[in-house]
């Protein structure tokens, strides 16, 4: 791969280490007063709550246990496919006890591409934790949609992976599951984004 | 048509997930490749913060959790720097969310095993979102070093925990920042998952004598450089196509 010349190198990352809550997440972990709100409690301010899907789920390391000092991230469009910045971010831990995830939000629209194509309904995830010295991207797509026009999952079909990884089983209409695999035989497909 | 791409990330400068030195990335660096692809809406875009979120002593570590005015225990210091796009270009209005342990080396969080002595002025949390020229200041206590299990016990340099969010969601950072002339940082596996000399030093804070003199508080330069992105028109398509 060539890198354009001449541009300087991006910061390399580092692992947001176990303690990430006191400067991500600080009304979590009862430091009060100092942020009035937590960043990302909710992904949509001004929308119906009647309208709001859940997704739950655990991260899994290698030996197959489910991870309570991970941080998620999420980015989505609204209902319409559209990206607003001041709407569509998420940012949670999973629960100390069920070791899940939960977040309530919108189901996002199709998103449509640069060449005009229609990405299929999707959340942007980004993951950090000690132990990842590089926060790691994967996206969701939803089980009952229509899957086989997005770009993103024909390209991996393509070179014959399996997508499914990628996709959140349907429950109900209003709720899905989403597990994340850092290791093993159901390891996630990680995006180089 | 416009169509903005992220420029590609260069690996070579990164840390390495799978690093053994730093035993928890045994079980969580993920085993096969990543994917690339095209950026599409969905890389490009990200949320953008609003300034009214900041308030008066967000970026003073030494006053935002400080009981009865009392002064966190330690040395103050100033940590202060830009950040630019890879075309060095300043970027405003970035979210910066830093985090440390006190000046004995303690995180205000319960499950830090270390032993050392929690500091009831000092939570270690701070933000600030940059000014038009890319610029950024915090003042804050010296973090202590400290000891942590890896092999057998290890010893972190002192650091700071930056977290940046940029314009968009692929443009996002998480990294620390080490401090001149600790001698520590040449032995931590953290730091060493990342090859390239050249990157590993770009996460040392340097002393700043000019500031640290005009402001009686030693003072540490960070500068930052997040993702650049390209955009690219054709103009003989129409919309759509």
């Amino acid at each position: 791969m060539n890198y354009p010349k001449n541009i300087a190198d991006e910061t390399p990352f580092q692992t947001a280490g176990p303690f990430l809550h006191i400067g991500c997440l600080p009304n979590t972990i009862n430091i009060n007063g100092v942020f009035q709100n937590d960043l990302g409690e909710k992904p949509f301010i001004n929308k119906d709550t009647n309208d709001f899907i859940s997704i739950s789920g655990s991260v899994f390391d290698g030996s197959g246990q489910a991870l309570d000092d991970v941080m998620l991230e999420t980015w989505q469009s609204d209902e319409n496919g559209v990206y607003t910045p001041d709407n569509g971010f998420a940012r949670f831990v999973p629960n100390s006890i069920s070791k899940k995830y939960k977040l309530s939000t919108i189901k996002p629209g199709s998103v449509q591409n640069f060449d005009g194509s229609l990405q299929s309904p999707h959340i942007s995830f980004s993951i950090s934790s000690r132990g990842i010295n590089m926060n790691l991207n994967t996206r969701m797509y939803f089980e009952g949609d229509n899957l086989f026009k997005d770009p993103l999952l024909s390209m991996i079909k393509k070179s014959n992976n399996d997508v499914s990884s990628l996709i959140a089983s349907k429950i109900d209409d209003t709720s899905f599951i989403f597990n994340i695999f850092l290791q093993g035989d159901k390891e996630t497909i990680f995006l180089d984004v | 048509m416009a169509v903005k791409s992220l420029i590609k990330r260069n690996y070579d400068k990164q840390p390495q997930l799978n690093y053994p030195d730093y035993k928890s990335s045994i079980l969580r660096a993920p085993k096969k490749d990543k994917v690339f692809f095209p950026s599409s809406p969905s890389e490009v875009s990200g949320p953008i913060f609003n300034k009214n979120i900041i308030r008066k002593f967000d970026n003073d570590l030494t006053l935002n959790f400080s009981q009865n005015n009392a002064s966190p225990i330690g040395h103050k210091i100033i940590v202060h720097g830009t950040i630019r796009d890879q075309f060095l270009k300043p970027i405003e209005g970035a979210l910066i969310e830093i985090w440390q342990a006190n000046a004995g080396g303690k995180y205000f969080h319960n499950k830090d095993q270390n032993i050392a002595a929690i500091d009831p002025n000092f939570a270690g949390c701070g933000r600030f979102i940059t000014e038009n020229n890319g610029s950024y200041e915090f003042i804050t206590i010296q973090p202590g070093p400290y000891p942590y299990p890896n092999r057998g016990v290890e010893w972190r340099p002192m650091h700071i925990h930056f977290s940046i969010f940029g314009k968009s969601f692929g443009q996002r950072l998480i990294t620390q920042m080490y401090f001149e002339g600790d001698p520590l940082i040449d032995f931590c596996p953290m730091v060493n998952s990342i090859p390239d000399k050249k990157a590993k030093k770009s996460l040392i804070g340097s002393l700043d004598r000019t500031q640290s003199n005009t402001k009686q508080l030693l003072a540490y330069k960070f500068d930052i450089i997040l993702r650049g992105s390209n955009q690219t028109f054709f103009e003989n398509r129409t919309e759509g196509l």
